[in-house]
């Protein structure tokens, strides 16, 4: 029953819980855009989704940042590839292609194919992207990670 | 801003959010309106070592719709008798992009570099879909008043129908089909605020929401005289027609004039008070089974039917068949 009480005030008064959190996580998400520069020649450019259709190429930036006095150890974060996104890579994360059970490399990983004999996993499999800092995040300190992923 | 907007929602709070739109993947894409909800979690140990999540604010991205059709003619040319009407070729259009679309369709028929334009020249949807044309089933289109609303991927058989002129045999006129996104159409990359599925932008795709192809009529001059001669034996040596005396039919058809007949079939029916004799089928002389698909003839208590391919000008082929009378 207390359990159930803490639960209701984490949701009810947020500002509680950050407070209670020195480290904080800030997803965003940017479209990539096919530009001509002023040579014309062809640029890529990141802009915020105001139109996002199938086929679009996204970024997806995730910011954390240490507000603490204390450094934060063993920091870890999660992110599930959304429903509708094709995820296509993501800069030094492990991954999983079974719903976040197991881990690893995307080239280590196996799915069962369509004959059912395990194949090589690939970037539209991948169901969950992590990452895990191999040190401390400093008091003050932060950083961005980042994936990939197409909408399907 | 409106369309694929992006929120930078409250903190996560465990509840909703998850369910909005549908993940179905299609050929055309996700559905124009689901929207993509991104969060993550973090987990780290505090300086008591006490591990502690963190979630991420939740990101979300509504997808617009694409505006993209595709329409398929005929790959072969239609061969059509001088001066006939309402002959008839058939198009697919498609619906190519991720919401549901209304499709307006044109015909035009007076294009340049042909031998001659079909007039009467009508469009028609198929609306038992049942890929024949049917003047009394299938709905004639106006444009604005029953443009075919096709879910993404979804397909609508359209009849164009057309009165040929006189003409010589092989002249050719060429039609163009052209369906649009009733939404709108443009360059690709061109947006329609408020105007998706789903309450977000509608925009054209790859193919300018706007697709066309062609079909030719090509005349044949050729026409067909058909003869219909009986012979009658009796049991008893005489040709009487009495119960038990075996009728032949022969089916004579001569094409004259010049040009080609394409895929010429032969029909008949076996009389009232007469009996079909199994495997009496001849086409020119050589007998045929009465089985369907091991050779052009088929037959049966209700008629007879030969498949005799495509016939020129100035050839003429002879079916003939037996029946007994009751």
């Amino acid at each position: 029953m207390t359990r159930l009480f803490f639960t209701f005030l984490a949701v009810a008064s947020p500002a509680a819980a950050w407070a209670a959190d020195a480290v904080s996580l800030t997803s965003t998400v940017l479209v990539e855009r096919q530009k001509l520069d002023a040579q014309g020649r062809p640029t890529v450019a990141l802009e915020e989704p105001q139109v996002v259709v199938p086929g679009d190429k996204l970024v997806f930036h995730l910011n954390y940042r240490n507000a603490g006095a204390t450094p934060a150890q063993d920091f870890t974060v999660t992110n599930p590839i959304p429903a509708s996104v094709s995820f296509t890579a993501g800069d030094g994360a492990i991954v999983s292609v079974d719903g976040g059970t197991s881990w690893g490399r995307l080239a280590a990983l196996k799915v069962k194919g369509a004959d059912g004999q395990p194949r090589a996993a690939l970037p539209t499999d991948v169901t969950h992207v992590r990452w895990t800092l191999a040190s401390p995040i400093p008091a003050g300190g932060g950083g961005q990670l980042s994936f990939r992923g197409i909408v399907k | 801003m409106s369309g694929g907007r992006w929120k930078r929602g409250a903190l996560l709070t465990g509840c909703s959010l998850l369910a909005a739109g549908t993940d179905a993947a299609r050929a055309a894409g996700t559905r124009a309106g689901t929207v993509i909800v991104n969060t993550a979690t973090a987990t780290y140990d505090d300086p008591t070592g006490d591990p502690r999540t963190v979630p991420s604010n939740v990101v979300e991205l509504r997808v617009d719709e694409l505006l993209d059709v595709a329409v398929s003619g005929p790959a072969a040319d239609r061969t059509a008798n001088a001066g006939a009407p309402n002959q008839v070729t058939s198009f697919i259009v498609t619906n190519a992009g991720n919401g549901a679309e209304a499709v307006r369709l044109s015909v035009e028929a007076a294009l340049g570099g042909d031998d001659f334009n079909p007039t009467n020249v009508r469009i028609y949807l198929d609306s038992d879909k049942d890929g024949l044309f049917d003047a009394n089933v299938d709905q004639l289109y106006t444009v604005g008043a029953n443009d075919p609303l096709l879910t993404p991927d979804g397909q609508q058989r359209v009849f164009v129908v057309a009165d040929m002129p006189a003409g010589t045999d092989g002249a050719r006129a060429q039609i163009r089909l052209t369906g649009q996104a009733a939404t709108g159409t443009g360059a690709p990359g061109d947006s329609f605020a408020g105007r998706g599925e789903g309450g977000g932008d509608a925009v054209v795709g790859s193919t300018g929401a706007d697709a066309d192809d062609d079909a030719f009529y090509a005349l044949s001059a050729a026409v067909v005289d058909f003869e219909k001669t009986a012979t009658v034996k009796d049991p008893f040596n005489g040709s009487e027609a009495v119960p038990g005396a075996v009728i032949t039919y022969s089916l004579k058809a001569s094409v004259s004039g010049s040009g080609t007949l394409r895929n010429f079939r032969i029909t008949d029916v076996i009389p009232t008070d007469t009996k079909y004799e199994a495997g009496s089928v001849t086409l020119n002389g050589a007998k045929l089974t009465d089985a369907a698909g091991d050779d052009a003839g088929t037959a049966g208590a209700s008629g007879i039917a030969v498949q005799v391919g495509d016939v020129s000008a100035g050839a003429s082929n002879t079916v003939t068949f037996q029946v007994v009378i009751d």
